[in-house]
């Protein structure tokens, strides 16, 4: 609090009097100044422990696919003959499957493809939906008619009548290539999201005054875009992208699980929950692992997430 | 408002339109011929031209698109290439099955997020309210196929064969050919896994939703009104609460459709039914181009029908809202 000095009264009114002194007026030091907002939000989302759990399972996906060759103790694509169908033992922890191939394994590298088509297909969604967005809202008129009718072409389709149909022209292969499709359709499907997201934002955002400032002092369109308008839609881009990425695990399992997915023998997991299904009678424990690793993996994208979200905007709550 | 409803059902069409002319142009894109699998591999070059004029697929697209909408205006959806079996005969047989499905898993997801919602609304940071947000958050994170897997590890196995693991018996008065399998008890049977698998995402999702907007609208002042009035906590929670509160959750349930109909794919795969999910998956992934446009079309119209439902249920549920 700046000091506050009672000022010798010379004419004037009474209340003058409760008014700090002009000299006697302090600037909050650095330190003092209040918490920005994104600080605030961390400390927030630092309080919640469910997003914490969130995390922490994110954190340790992505240790284990990047270490994975590490953390296999057999090869997830080589087939052993002679121990199909072997039960949970010490010697592989969650059994074989009907090529003899190590589950653990299959379930340790299977990471790799959740984790990459579920986050590079999101970004790969708002590389492009939100430059789409931002353009359309801003510019408004034909530009916007232009871009928001594109979109909405894609979003008139239940999204996984599109994305089977894209994988289907694709052609679902294995490996590298094979992940690439898969992530290229998921994307497509998720670019309206942006756009509309980012879209409502700027149409928000444009009217208000320190936009209005910038103008009158001439600063260009694109340094507008970039430095005043984008940072004020980060919160909901944040949000939907960190639950995003949830939802294309979600449809990359769902893919996979349709046989539409990157193929084998790349380890997948939708596929391999597909292939073991056909075994549930007698090999039970089969199906559950790489459900199991769906599940976590979207639940650890979904309290991360809504951490986020009751973080960054508690508005949106 | 007779006026907007006017506007947007003669909406329907073009949209309809617009989405089958793009399956047809994105099955044809598809790299491949699609009479080799008809043929076999020991075929020449002119049996396949034959196959082709046969079929009209030597045209241009847009004269082929033209020809299936001249066609389907007579109400003939074509004849699927590789089973020969007219489309719409292979619809009309697969349509109640889905449909039985998808109402099913709808009624499934409201009992439970009805109830759950409210509850966790009410009291709200209590036990009650961990229960239901938790296991919300648990169900939001499973995927259709996984609980369906899971229901099946504990009916069809775990307990002993309880309920079958697939197949389909229709319910009596359903069945579209001369012979199927009708049994109200086989029917009952057959559908709750799947219906469960379905919705239980779906519950878990409105679950979420409704209980949100549940805290928000009861904190307003016309619920304060009406309890200072002397109502009773029933109809201030039932009628002046919950009514606000669906007008986000029938959004979603309107979104929900689009994954809905994933969903209904993966679920009749599952359980191996002879619904509309998996006649449309296998002719897309065998390109019959026949049998995808009469799925596009169903798909479609469905799809755009229930997002005008969703928008005029808003008038129902709030008043205020108005289309001119």
């Amino acid at each position: 609090m700046p000091e506050t000095k009672i000022r010798d009264i010379s004419g004037g009114s009474t209340s003058e009097a409760d008014l700090p002194s002009v000299t006697a007026v302090v600037w909050p030091a650095r330190a003092e100044r209040s918490e920005s907002p994104l600080a605030q939000g961390l400390r927030r989302f630092r309080r919640s422990a469910t997003a914490l759990v969130g995390v922490a399972i994110v954190v340790a996906l992505v240790l284990v696919s990047l270490f994975a060759d590490v953390l296999a103790p057999r090869s997830p694509i080589a087939s052993d003959q002679r121990h199909t169908f072997e039960r949970p033992s010490w010697d592989s922890p969650l059994g074989t499957d009907q090529l003899g191939r190590d589950m653990l394994s299959r379930v340790i590298h299977g990471t790799r493809i959740s984790l990459a088509v579920g986050v590079s297909s999101v970004l790969l969604a708002l590389f492009v939906g939100v430059p789409f967005g931002m353009i359309a809202g801003f510019y408004g008129g034909r530009v916007d008619t232009l871009v928001m009718r594109a979109m909405d072409l894609i979003l008139a389709f239940p999204i996984y009548l599109l994305a089977i149909i894209l994988m289907v022209m694709f052609t679902p292969t294995a490996g590298l290539i094979g992940t690439i499709k898969v992530t290229a359709a998921i994307a497509i499907v998720r670019i309206p999201i942006y756009a509309r997201l980012v879209r409502g934002s700027v149409l928000s955002i444009k009217e208000k005054e320190y936009i209005e400032a910038c103008r009158a002092l001439g600063v260009r369109d694109h340094w507008i875009l970039f430095r005043h308008v984008l940072p004020n839609c980060l919160a909901p881009i944040i949000v939907t992208t960190t639950l995003g990425i949830a939802t294309s695990i979600i449809v990359e399992a769902t893919l996979s699980f349709l046989g539409l997915g990157t193929q084998p023998p790349t380890p997948s997991w939708g596929w391999d929950l597909k292939a073991n299904v056909a075994f549930i009678q007698a090999n039970a424990w089969l199906s559950l692992f790489p459900g199991l690793a769906i599940f976590v993996t979207v639940l650890g994208f979904n309290l991360f997430g809504d951490g986020l979200r009751d973080a960054l905007d508690p508005r949106l709550k | 408002m007779r006026t907007y409803i006017l506007k947007r059902v003669i909406e329907i069409v073009p949209t309809v339109l617009m989405i089958t002319f793009v399956v047809f142009v994105m099955m044809r894109s598809v790299p491949g011929d699609p009479v080799v699998p008809l043929l076999g591999d020991a075929y020449t070059e002119e049996d396949a031209i034959k196959v082709r004029q046969a079929y009209g697929l030597d045209k241009p697209v847009l004269v082929q698109y033209v020809i299936w909408l001249g066609k389907l205006v007579q109400g003939d959806w074509g004849t699927s290439i590789l089973s020969g079996r007219p489309v719409l005969q292979d619809v009309l047989v697969r349509l109640p099955v889905t449909l039985e499905l998808i109402v099913l898993s709808m009624v499934v997801a409201l009992v439970i997020a009805i109830p759950a919602g409210i509850i966790g609304a009410l009291r709200q940071n209590t036990w009650a309210d961990y229960t239901a947000t938790s296991v919300a958050m648990i169900g939001v994170s499973i995927p259709e196929f996984f609980i369906g897997v899971l229901l099946l590890l504990l009916f069809s196995i775990g307990l002993g064969g309880w309920l079958p693991s697939s197949g389909w018996v229709y319910l009596p008065g359903t069945c579209p050919m001369m012979v199927c399998g009708v049994s109200l008890w086989g029917n009952v049977q057959h559908v709750l896994m799947p219906a469960l698998a379905l919705g239980v995402g779906r519950a878990a999702i409105l679950t979420r939703l409704l209980r949100t907007s549940m805290l928000e609208v009861i904190r307003t002042e016309y619920v304060t009104t009406a309890r200072a009035k002397g109502l009773a906590e029933r109809p201030v929670v039932l009628k002046h609460a919950l009514k606000n509160a669906l007008v986000p959750t029938v959004t979603v349930m309107g979104l929900q459709v689009g994954f809905l109909i994933g969903g209904a794919i993966v679920v009749e795969t599952l359980f191996a039914m002879p619904g509309l999910g998996t006649f449309g998956i296998d002719a897309i992934i065998g390109r019959d181009y026949q049998q995808v446009q009469g799925f596009a079309l169903v798909t479609a119209f469905a799809f755009v029908v229930i997002n005008l439902v969703v928008d005029l249920t808003y008038t129902f549920l709030d008043p205020r809202i108005r289309y001119a």
